[in-house]
């Protein structure tokens, strides 16, 4: 009766219809109609960010009431100006001893307000680019916004990510699913690739890679104290994506030394040289985000594969990883279900399942500390 | 000898005028001149033993001493080097003639009777003197000359032993500042406590943005070079610092033409200083008038019509302390004040949310500015308030418990305090003084019926 | 919203409440058993908010399932939805909510000093159980473009504004809304409706804010002002709307809630809201001052209620899922590790804090791993009851009245009204702390963590029950309040801290109880003591403290006072405050052994079941 639960998992799947939103910032020209076909790099959209704000006291300036301001602009609203080009002048007397104020900034006059005299002026806006970041058809568009870019792709969900939307192509560092990877395995032939280690990727690997400019860099696990010395500082919340690193990376299993789940190494080890859209965002939080790695098929596979992917049900025969210490990162089946709480070692009671190792062993194990794989 | 000769030539002279010397006493003995210690070398202290004479009287007798004259002559040094300001004296002899005369030397001062000292205060460094004395009478009798046995030369000391005690406090008190600059520029806490009023100025200032109203600063009444006004200047750099992030106006009025000059560039500066130059405007720093209740009347008529919502009361003030917080009450404003004019403090901390109090004033800079040079000097001067309140406190101590109990440990230490730490003894005690007190404290456990010999 | 259906509450013999929190949703069975109100049964799951999922009410018919299971009654039918209402065997007679998944309710506040309208901005929204992501303000430091550039990049559910008192400045207020209106933020869910915005300002710049949030699709609603002058506050209405538009807008906007909504019985609450009600209530009727406290995965929110003023803060970075990490980072790893009595390996420490992150729902199966999260806890409440007396405080900008008398303690405004000594009653609540093996382990963090002084009660929310009773308590008080008194509230017992600097190993004071435990002795300098008493123990305690040690009368002063037990019972702590632990690794591995040995924190006894 308790043989099914919910468990969470990662998604990785060989095929799966993906759809990204390419949204501007705020609204903007779509440079894509609905039906098109783009690739990565494609712009879809592109838009202007009003510039920088920057306040000028002209009352002050020159001493004059706020009222007062408006007729002595000499740039009126909606006027460009250069840097050190007049901006306004007193009347004087007798049309002598008159006060000049020049810009200070360049830009456009925004604002002129008669209540504090101030004025506003903007800088020069700040082009904006979206890209398709992943090759597909367009499938919606929503004017002035962005658009929507369809395709059948294998997929593949990492746990943590640093860096953001990328792509390449895929090329292998290991031969196997628990090698670590290391600053020899990574050749400067991977420049523009998106590289596929398996276990632990050092920080060494990592810098060289940047170096040789590949794109991103995909491996099982990392060090903390490697991503602290690739940041610049200890993270504290795992809300990422922003980072101005030169590479993408991602982790697919967890930090510390653990291997790439077989599956999914095997489905990228079958990508090799296609291209792939990688993103390293990742937000732990409330709405969910986990890096990807997405994969374009040129055509979609016969088998409509991996549709008896059942998310997070739990039954006897099941593979499994137990993802907390004392057995962190280790593989094993479902064995047993008892549907009593049990006291663990730490004397907390709580709901377990069995696990039964390669090797044999059995352990007991909190079923919240267990991740279900596919085979 | 010299005596009866010097009896001599008086007895002649006696008669040749009415006011000459009559040579009837007998002349103070043992005369000795020493240079003073611990001075620039113009100083010479000349003791003697009192003429025989100098007794009181019985009956109604009169006294046959009066005083003392001393005398002195320039001996010619090595060098030959002889002051202007002497007396013309036969250089080639040392010592006084035998024909000295009483009458037309003046003497280079007088003591009454009964004292044997004399401090000549009008040497000149380098100069080597010979000094005499004389006992002297009622109706121009004299004594003889009584010679000091060497004459001595005036020097000048580089350290004024006398003062060492004050040379170990300087130095300490010195060490700490320097210590506590150090450790601030370190980066280590230098801890000042929080001074309520100042850090009410955040409050002020913010309470005039959110109600739309104006700060007023207002400086005192005196001019720049009154030391309350810098420090209200100080003080009126961080308002107008804290005026210039929060976009509220700050208006100034003075009563000084300096002072208003001095606040624009201040406040300039801080605007600047803010990232807002754009928001200064000089016309709200203005002078009004050098009048007092004409300032004063003027500064009131901007709180009634304007109704700031903060009033700052930084400098010195006398009359109008009250009328001014007592009016910027009634509209509601929070008040800052900070004098060091005791009379006008009560009024101010009556009246005001906050009052900065002598001290704290003075210390607004180095808490405000937060640089370790201000607080370690700051924190060094506290220390140095320590150790004089410290002195006082033993100070009083000891001498109330000599007084009450009369043991010789706090009678020395008494003596100490007094004549070596903040006296000029130096560092060692004097002796003759212990020895004074050895003797009072004799007379106290001694029999205290007056000794035969006395009475 | 819901169409609330007319509830006869003689009618109701079985309420279910969820509360859907942002890693677990928790479901508690409400039954009314020989004539009372008792909680009987509860059940969890996994929130399901997020994707794959995207849908909050598996979560809660998860978690409703496992309660059916232990209670054996069928909640939920074959539609999948709760069954109500009740048959003698099957379904409930009200189901009621409250909610913080999805990262609760965030919102964004504006003032014009941070310290005045600003800080009272954040309250309101913080009271009505909103998470503040920022606050904008005019003295905030940043460059206009840069609050622009944070307001564009934030995307809250709703914005407050405040400013001016009313009469006061209109021009900061218009300046305020002049930067939020061209920055356009989207709201969190969906860009389909518009951003909300509430005006609690000037009164006199109500037709100017207007004007500004005119075009750009707003949706501007107008409040009274919840500072109309700078010495006192009014948030009232301003709390009110939030909730209002937390309804409407918010909750109708994500995965699964307008589902949820149809099924309950009272509108949603967002859960701190709810605690901060319950709480409120407690200290009212009670007359006490109360602390409490929600640990989390992701936050750590510190309720407080000192002389019937109420504060809440939450902190957005402290908690023991989401933000291990962080709460690692900012009290460094040496300040966490002084807690824990062994040597651990940091390199392995690190990946196993970064693993929790990234995997915020495993529990700790060792008893090291558990030391460790219980140390990382401390650590987290330490920091979020820092931040919570610096926010608690008097109102700043607020004329003072002075005498002659004050010449030398003039006091700024702006103090915090937390006051550790005058604590009566400290409930903690959330995972780390309520569901502890041991309630000793609980009650050791609570006491390392806020060093409460003089004589104060621990308590638990033994499954962090507070924010159904909040809501319940806006339906059926009578259900709520005997709830609260009989199932809630897990007592723990009593401390009696020695606030000063006892010397170690000299007397720290002096005691002596009397009533149904008849005990006397002394504690020293740096002991700890725990005594047993039951929970219906009472008993008058006697206190004669050394000098300069204040136990609630005053340094040296003697105290008198009833106490009772609880599961853990009388714990005397003459540690000092504040609390020191030395500098030196093995002497502090020592020392702590020493505390966790005497109130038996961490018993031995245990046969373990896994490993």
């Amino acid at each position: 009766m308790m043989a099914k639960a919910y468990t969470p998992g990662l998604l990785v799947t060989r095929h799966k219809t993906h759809r990204v939103m390419r949204r501007l910032p705020i609204s903007g020209d779509v440079k894509v109609s609905l039906g098109d076909v783009v690739t990565a790099d494609n712009i879809v959209a592109e838009t202007a960010l009003p510039g920088d704000v920057n306040p000028v006291n002209l009352s002050n300036q020159m001493s004059l009431p706020p009222k007062d301001v408006v007729d002595c602009m000499l740039k009126k609203e909606g006027d460009p100006i250069t840097k050190d080009e007049p901006l306004a002048q007193t009347k004087g007397l007798f049309g002598m001893f008159k006060t000049t104020v020049n810009s200070r900034y360049a830009g456009t006059v925004e604002t002129v307000s008669p209540v504090t005299g101030q004025v506003i002026i903007r800088g020069a806006p700040l082009p904006v680019q979206v890209r398709a970041y992943m090759g597909g058809t367009v499938v919606s568009v929503r004017e002035g916004e962005g658009c929507e870019i369809e395709a059948e792709v294998a997929y593949v969900q990492g746990i943590f990510g640093v860096g953001g939307e990328t792509n390449g192509h895929i090329m292998m560092a290991c031969e196997a699913h628990d090698q670590e990877v290391t600053a020899g395995l990574i050749t400067d032939d991977m420049r523009g690739a998106v590289v596929i280690g398996g276990a632990r990727m050092t920080a060494e690997s990592i810098e060289k890679a940047r170096n040789v400019g590949a794109a991103g860099i995909i491996s099982g696990g990392i060090d903390d104290q490697d991503l602290k010395n690739i940041l610049g500082y200890d993270l504290g919340v795992a809300i990422t994506g922003r980072e101005e690193l030169g590479i993408t990376v991602i982790v697919t299993e967890g930090f510390g030394e653990i291997g790439m789940a077989e599956r999914t190494f095997e489905m990228l080890q079958n990508h090799v040289g296609d291209q792939a859209s990688v993103n390293g965002a990742t937000q732990i939080r409330a709405g969910v985000m986990r890096p990807e790695i997405i994969i374009p098929l040129a055509s979609a596979p016969a088998d409509q594969a991996d549709q008896d992917f059942e998310e997070g049900q739990l039954e006897i025969g099941r593979t499994l990883r137990v993802i907390r210490d004392p057995w962190f990162g280790m593989i094993g089946e479902v064995s047993g279900l008892p549907a009593e709480p049990a006291v663990l070692g730490s004397g907390s009671k709580a709901r377990v399942l069995e696990v039964k190792f390669p090797s044999g062993e059995t352990a007991i194990v909190p079923r919240a500390n267990v991740e279900l794989i596919e085979e | 000898m010299i005596k009866a000769v010097v009896l001599l030539l008086a007895a002649i002279a006696a008669p040749m005028s009415s006011l000459a010397a009559v040579i009837d006493l007998a002349p103070p003995t043992d005369v000795m001149a020493s240079d003073m210690p611990n001075d620039v070398g113009t100083q010479m202290k000349v003791i003697w033993d009192l003429s025989p004479d100098d007794v009181t009287p019985r009956g109604d007798a009169p006294r046959r001493v009066t005083g003392y004259a001393i005398f002195r002559k320039v001996v010619p040094t090595p060098l030959g080097l002889e002051s202007t300001a002497e007396a013309a004296a036969d250089a080639s002899e040392v010592g006084f003639p035998a024909n000295f005369d009483f009458e037309y030397v003046q003497p280079v001062g007088s003591v009454a009777y009964g004292n044997s000292e004399f401090v000549d205060e009008n040497v000149e460094r380098e100069m080597t003197y010979l000094y005499a004395v004389i006992a002297t009478g009622p109706r121009g009798s004299v004594s003889p000359l009584a010679q000091a046995e060497t004459p001595v030369t005036a020097q000048m000391e580089y350290f004024n032993g006398g003062k060492f005690w004050f040379l170990i406090i300087t130095l300490a008190i010195s060490l700490v500042i320097v210590l506590f600059v150090l450790i601030a520029k370190r980066g280590g806490t230098v801890k000042v406590r929080p001074i309520a009023g100042l850090e009410a100025v955040t409050e002020a200032v913010g309470r005039a943005t959110e109600m739309g109203k104006p700060v007023l600063f207002v400086p005192g009444i005196l001019d720049i070079n009154d030391i309350q006004t810098v420090a209200g200047i100080t003080v009126l750099s961080n308002v107008a610092k804290t005026s210039a992030e929060y976009d509220a106006l700050l208006k100034v009025p003075t009563a000084r033409s300096l002072v208003m000059t001095t606040a624009r560039e201040t406040v300039e500066a801080a605007y600047l200083g803010a990232g807002r130059p754009d928001a200064y405007n000089e016309d709200n720093i203005y002078y009004l008038t050098d009048e007092q209740f004409g300032y004063t009347a003027g500064v009131q008529g901007v709180m009634v019509r304007e109704k700031p919502a903060a009033c700052f009361y930084m400098g010195a003030f006398y009359a109008e302390s009250l009328i001014l917080a007592e009016t910027a009450n009634s509209i509601g404003a929070i008040q800052i004040a900070g004098t060091a004019m005791p009379s006008q403090l009560p009024f101010f901390v009556a009246a005001c949310d906050y009052t900065l109090i002598g001290e704290e004033f003075f210390a607004a800079s180095a808490y405000l500015s937060n640089d370790p040079e201000q607080l370690g000097s700051l924190k060094g001067q506290d220390i140095g308030k320590v150790i004089a309140g410290a002195l006082l406190i033993i100070g009083c101590l000891t001498a109330t418990l000599a007084t009450v109990t009369p043991t010789k440990v706090f009678k020395v230490t008494t003596l100490y305090i007094k004549d070596n730490i903040l006296g000029k003894d130096g560092i060692s005690l004097d002796q003759e003084k212990v020895t004074k007190i050895d003797i009072e404290l004799e007379e106290l456990t001694a029999d205290p019926n007056p000794r035969g010999g006395d009475s | 919203m819901s169409d609330t259906p007319a509830i006869d509450p003689e009618q109701i013999k079985v309420i279910l409440a969820t509360d859907c929190g942002s890693t677990t949703t928790k479901a508690i069975l409400i039954q009314y058993v020989d004539g009372a109100y008792r909680q009987t049964h509860r059940g969890e799951a996994p929130t399901t908010v997020e994707k794959p999922f995207a849908d909050v009410t598996m979560g809660v018919v998860n978690s409703v399932t496992e309660i059916g299971e232990l209670a054996g009654r069928r909640l939920v039918g074959d539609d999948g939805r709760i069954i109500s209402p009740a048959t003698e065997t099957e379904g409930c007679d009200i189901y009621i909510s409250t909610s913080s998944a999805g990262g609760g309710l965030q919102m964004m506040v504006a003032g014009v000093i941070a310290e005045m309208t600003a800080a009272s901005a954040k309250r309101a929204a913080l009271g009505a159980g909103s998470i503040v992501m920022d606050v904008i303000a005019a003295n905030d430091g940043r460059r206009p473009h840069d609050q622009i550039q944070r307001i564009r990049d934030l995307r809250p559910d709703m914005i407050l504004i405040s400013g001016g008192t009313d009469g006061g400045t209109t021009d900061k207020v218009v300046q305020i809304a002049e930067l939020v209106a061209p920055a356009k933020p989207q709201p969190r869910f969906g860009s389909d409706y518009s951003m909300p915005i509430i005006y609690a300002g000037n009164q006199d710049a109500r037709d100017a804010v207007s004007n500004v949030f005119d075009e750009g699709g707003f949706d501007l609603q107008i409040v009274d002002n919840l500072r109309p002058v700078l010495e006192r506050e009014n948030l009232g209405p301003a709390r009110d709307k939030i909730h209002d538009i937390f309804l409407e807008h918010v909750m109708a906007q994500a995965p699964g809630y307008d589902k949820l909504m149809g099924w309950t019985g009272a509108p949603i609450m967002p859960t701190p809201g709810a605690v901060g009600d319950i709480l409120q209530t407690v200290a009212r009727l009670q007359g006490i001052n109360v602390v409490g406290v929600d640990i989390g995965g992701a936050t750590t929110d510190v309720f407080s209620v000192f002389d019937e003023t109420f504060n809440r803060t939450v902190s957005a970075n402290l908690g023991m899922s989401y933000s291990i990490s962080n709460v690692c980072a900012e009290a460094t790893m040496p300040n966490v590790l002084r807690w824990v009595p062994f040597d651990m390996d940091e390199r392995e420490l690190r990946n196993h804090v970064k693993n929790k992150m990234i995997r915020p729902t495993t529990i700790p199966q060792t008893r090291e791993a558990l030391m460790f999260e219980q140390a990382v806890a401390r650590e987290a409440l330490r920091l979020a009851y820092k931040q919570h007396k610096e926010f608690a405080t008097t109102l700043k900008g607020v004329q003072q009245q002075r005498t002659v008398g004050d010449t030398f303690s003039q006091e700024t405004g702006g103090m915090t009204i937390v006051n550790n000594m005058k604590l009566d009653l400290l409930v903690a609540s959330g995972g780390v702390l309520s569901h502890a093996p041991r309630m000793h382990q609980t009650a050791m963090m609570l006491i390392d963590a806020f060093e409460p002084e003089g004589v104060t009660m621990l308590a638990k929310d033994s499954i962090f029950m507070m924010p159904h009773l909040g809501v319940l308590a806006s339906v059926l008080p009578k259900a709520a309040e005997q709830v609260f008194d009989r199932d809630c509230l897990v007592y723990l017992g009593t401390c009696v801290c020695a606030a000063g600097t006892p010397k170690p190993g000299k007397t720290c004071f002096k005691y002596e109880l009397s009533g149904s435990v008849n005990e006397s002795g002394e504690i020293a300098g740096g002991e700890l003591k725990l005594i047993d008493m039951g929970m219906d123990d009472r008993a008058t305690i006697a206190l004669t403290p050394a000098r300069g040690i204040d136990l609630g009368a005053g340094p040296g002063k003697k105290v008198e006072q009833e106490v009772r037990g609880g599961t853990v019972g009388l714990i005397l702590d003459g540690r000092g405050r504040s609390l020191s632990l030395p500098e030196d690794r093995a002497t502090c591995q020592k020392t702590v052994q020493g505390w966790l040995d005497s109130l038996d924190v961490y018993a031995q006894e245990k046969e373990a079941v896994a490993v």
